[in-house]
């Protein structure tokens, strides 16, 4: 299990430094004239000229991309270019908004594609073609569609929930839970979709096998038989969907934020792309790969974990 | 399984509570005495030298107490400068300053800490900054007067100490280089740092030593940038915020549905098309007049404040503000909307089959200004080709002459603003420079004189632009600000956004 996890987190840390590197480079190959947007418009050439300097602009761009490199290995990411705030206290305000909507998105997508998929695997009939025609619906709807209709109706309408805006969980764990929800369920409703397919799809492969069939002649309980052994052996397979979701959350969490009102990293990335903040835009993608691998790497553990076949993979 | 149907459960008590108590908290985000507001921007770096205008001031006005304060038609009234005058020369202003007025950190507010504040904010490249320009020199005449030398007269200044660009910090922050982060001045506010998250939400709490405690009614002032139309109607929909800028006209009848009071105002932009090369330099049937005139008369901008603008708008021939001294209303009948005259115009300039011209692409900006320009251009025979620019870099490709001409949105203020902003040869938005000796000499005029004398010179020179075709400006805008029946509101003259100062509780 150790080499394995070994391999896994090396493997991440190479898709981190691929990944900041490609956007450091293409960020600098666009050609936009950052200096002067930083500088504004009533900005003199010479005022330009000093704030291309003060930002290092001058200098060739491998020698930008060291710089950075060895800040970012020293846990410093510099200072966004625009505002002047350090990348990472800017991050630290707005990751937890991100992780909340998106981890929220992820549990209940776990969640509820698990009761969903085994319910239908198991009952079948009526309630397998209503949880396949929902499932279909669900991953049709584009989560900014969910986002607004949610916002709407159960913001605005009808009252329930804010509409807008995020409360930190230190100032009230209420507010804070009442904030994430409608953007988690945005976020979940077509990870749940595909999750909950792939769950029914595995639970009717392992009840056809035959040991499950050994096992219920054997007069074990239906509880037994389905939690302990059909279910455990059909996990694998929806935790990768539900890995592969986990980046699709992320994406959308640009959309829903915004939809939201919230502050988070997608907003910010949105931002920092659109002003060519380089700094900024590069803490955030670090950020954001280094929760993608790391949420992967606890899938694969707990993949590990359910199957120990995989360790050795 | 059981861990999963315990992480089931614990969700479903979570939603469970959450709706059950959901309405309490959502509608509590403003009490009588708190005035919530949505800014179309998040916060800018506190130092003022990197300050900008417009949605910005509405974060700088809690903190910041400026030398003069602007009422609602945009006239400077006495707030920490008492008294004010010019020389003779207009070029030397002297600022007679309010005693007893405090800094938030302890500094006493006088002559010296002015001068520090103006000499350093001039420094700046931002909007604020910009209009600091022209001090030449800032001397201080005991503790509570300031003497400030102009290079050149400047008709706007004294106005513009009312807004940003007169905003006085503390000394003593500036000196120690942290105002970038944290507000210090004499405002009716002080940003509370515990209940602020940057770019997200911005609470400031009463300055209890303010010396005009009666002109600010709200206890607490919360700011929560929101910059998606669907957001902010939301938002003020829900009752969140109390007063958003609706910047999506079809956004405005949901709002009034919504139980919301509309204030409409102009802000002071002028909107249309702007030909930039009127000289001719890399689009050669520019720079004839005719082609010019012909573009102006392409135009119906009766429709067209009706198709792009949903009626929030009074059509305009001119680059000047209706309420400036320059304004001429009869200068509007000059360009009706006549196509055959703008096709026989081209062809009189040598384009019988029109021309093309190449457009930055601003779908993403302005959508329906965009199509409807393209539309009626291309019905003259004009074919506008569109250059796709990154939204981020518009500015700086228009800035830098890469377009001879394009459809913008440019502040027009009190008429110096306007000849300030875009008619002076180095001025920001004359980006080909262009200059005439009418022109010149106008300009010349209305600066180096007063009263009458210089409200005949705007007049002829905006009559001398409109004559020459300079721009094909479409429409004065009107603002649409929403906001809730908690509050009342009165709009401000050439601002985007009421000040923080314009609001006080309904009841």
């Amino acid at each position: 299990m150790k080499s394995f996890l070994a391999r896994r987190l090396l493997s991440g840390v190479v898709l981190v430094f691929v990944i900041s590197t490609l956007t450091f480079v293409l960020m600098r190959m666009t050609g936009t004239d950052v200096a002067r947007n930083i500088a504004g418009v009533t900005a003199s050439s010479a005022q330009v000229a000093e704030k291309k300097t003060e930002l290092g602009l001058d200098r060739p761009v491998f020698s930008q991309y060291l710089d950075w490199l060895g800040g970012a290995l020293q846990g410093d990411l510099g200072r966004s270019w625009f505002s002047g705030d350090p990348v990472t206290a800017t991050l630290t305000d707005k990751l937890p908004v991100t992780l909340s909507i998106v981890l929220g998105g992820l549990l209940l997508s776990a969640v509820v594609s698990v009761l969903l998929g085994v319910a239908a695997a198991v009952r079948g009939g009526v309630l397998d073609r209503v949880v396949q025609v929902v499932a279909v619906i669900g991953f049709a709807l584009p989560s900014f569609l969910v986002a607004l209709i949610l916002a709407f109706f159960v913001g605005v309408k009808w009252g329930l929930l804010p509409a807008t805006g995020y409360t930190t969980f230190a100032e009230s764990p209420g507010a804070w839970a009442q904030s994430v929800i409608l953007p988690s369920l945005s976020l979940a409703v077509g990870a749940i979709a595909a999750t909950a397919q792939q769950v029914r799809g595995s639970m009717l492969d392992i009840l056809a096998k035959d040991y499950i069939r050994t096992l219920r002649s054997r007069g074990l309980s239906n509880r037994s038989l389905l939690l302990k052994h059909a279910l455990r052996n059909a996990a694998p397979a929806a935790l990768t969907v539900l890995g592969l979701q986990f980046i699709g959350l992320v994406g959308g969490a640009v959309v829903v934020e915004k939809v939201f009102g919230l502050a988070g990293i997608g907003s910010t990335a949105n931002v920092a792309a659109g002003q060519g903040d380089v700094p900024l835009l590069m803490g955030v993608v670090v950020v954001m790969v280094t929760l993608v691998v790391v949420v992967n790497l606890l899938l694969d553990v707990a993949q590990g974990w359910l199957n120990p076949k995989v360790r050795v993979g | 399984m059981r861990r999963v149907l315990i992480g089931a459960g614990v969700v479903a008590v979570l939603v469970g509570t959450a709706a059950c108590s959901g309405g309490a908290a959502t509608g509590g985000g403003s009490g009588s005495r708190t005035l919530t507001l949505a800014p179309l921007v998040p916060a800018q770096p506190w130092d003022l030298k990197d300050a900008g205008l417009g949605n910005n001031t509405q974060y700088y006005q809690p903190v910041y107490d400026s030398l003069l304060r602007l009422d609602t038609e945009a006239e400077p009234k006495a707030n920490l400068a008492t008294e004010w005058s010019y020389d003779s020369t207009n070029t030397v202003l002297t600022l007679k300053l309010r005693d007893g007025v405090k800094f938030t950190d302890g500094t006493t507010l006088d002559a010296a800490a002015v001068k520090a504040n103006l000499e350093h904010n001039k420094t700046g490249s931002q909007e604020a900054a910009g209009q600091l320009k022209g001090i030449k020199s800032v001397a201080t005449e005991g503790t509570d007067t300031v003497r400030i030398t102009l290079a050149a007269p400047d008709p706007s200044f004294v106005a513009n100490l009312g807004s940003v660009a007169g905003m006085i910090a503390s000394p003593k922050a500036i000196e120690a280089g942290t105002l970038k982060s944290t507000p210090v001045g004499s405002g009716p506010y002080t940003l509370d740092k515990s209940a602020t998250t940057g770019g997200s939400v911005y609470t400031f709490v009463r300055n209890k030593d303010y010396w005009n405690i009666k002109a600010f009614p709200f206890d607490k002032i919360v700011l929560k940038p929101l910059n998606d139309p669907t957001a902010v109607l939301n938002a003020l929909r829900s009752g969140q915020v109390d007063g958003a800028l609706i910047t999506t006209p079809k956004n405005v009848a949901a709002a009034k549905s919504g139980g919301l009071n509309i204030l409409k105002y102009a802000p002071g932009d002028v909107a249309g098309v702007y030909i930039w090369d009127r000289g001719g330099k890399i689009s050669p049937p520019l720079g004839k007049l005719k082609v010019r005139q012909a573009i102006n008369y392409a135009f119906d901008r009766t429709e067209l404040i009706k198709s792009v603008y949903q009626g929030d708008g009074q059509a305009t021939a001119q680059v000047f503000n209706p309420t400036s001294t320059a304004y001429d209303t009869a200068l509007n009948e000059k360009y009706p909307y006549d196509p055959a005259k703008a096709k026989a115009l081209l062809a009189e300039a040598g384009y019988p089959k029109g021309f093309k011209v190449d457009i930055p692409d601003l779908s993403a900006i302005f959508p329906e200004a965009q199509a409807a320009m393209v539309q009626q251009l291309a019905d003259v025979g004009i074919t506008a080709k569109l250059v796709t620019v990154p939204p981020g870099e518009v500015i700086n490709q228009l800035l830098a002459g890469k377009f001879a001409m394009s459809y913008m949105s440019l502040a027009s203020f009190h008429s110096w603003d306007t000849v300030q902003i875009q008619i002076g040869k180095d001025t920001t938005w004359n980006i080909f420079k262009n200059q005439d000796p009418t022109v010149t000499k106008l300009i010349n005029t209305a600066q180096h004189s007063t009263g009458a004398e210089q409200d005949t010179a705007f007049k002829e020179l905006d009559t001398h632009l409109v004559d020459q075709a300079w721009n094909a400006p479409w429409a004065v805008v009107e603002n649409s600000y929403a906001y809730s029946k908690k509050v009342k509101v009165v709009p401000q003259a050439f601002t985007p956004v009421p000040g923080i100062y314009n609001f006080t509780p309904a009841n």
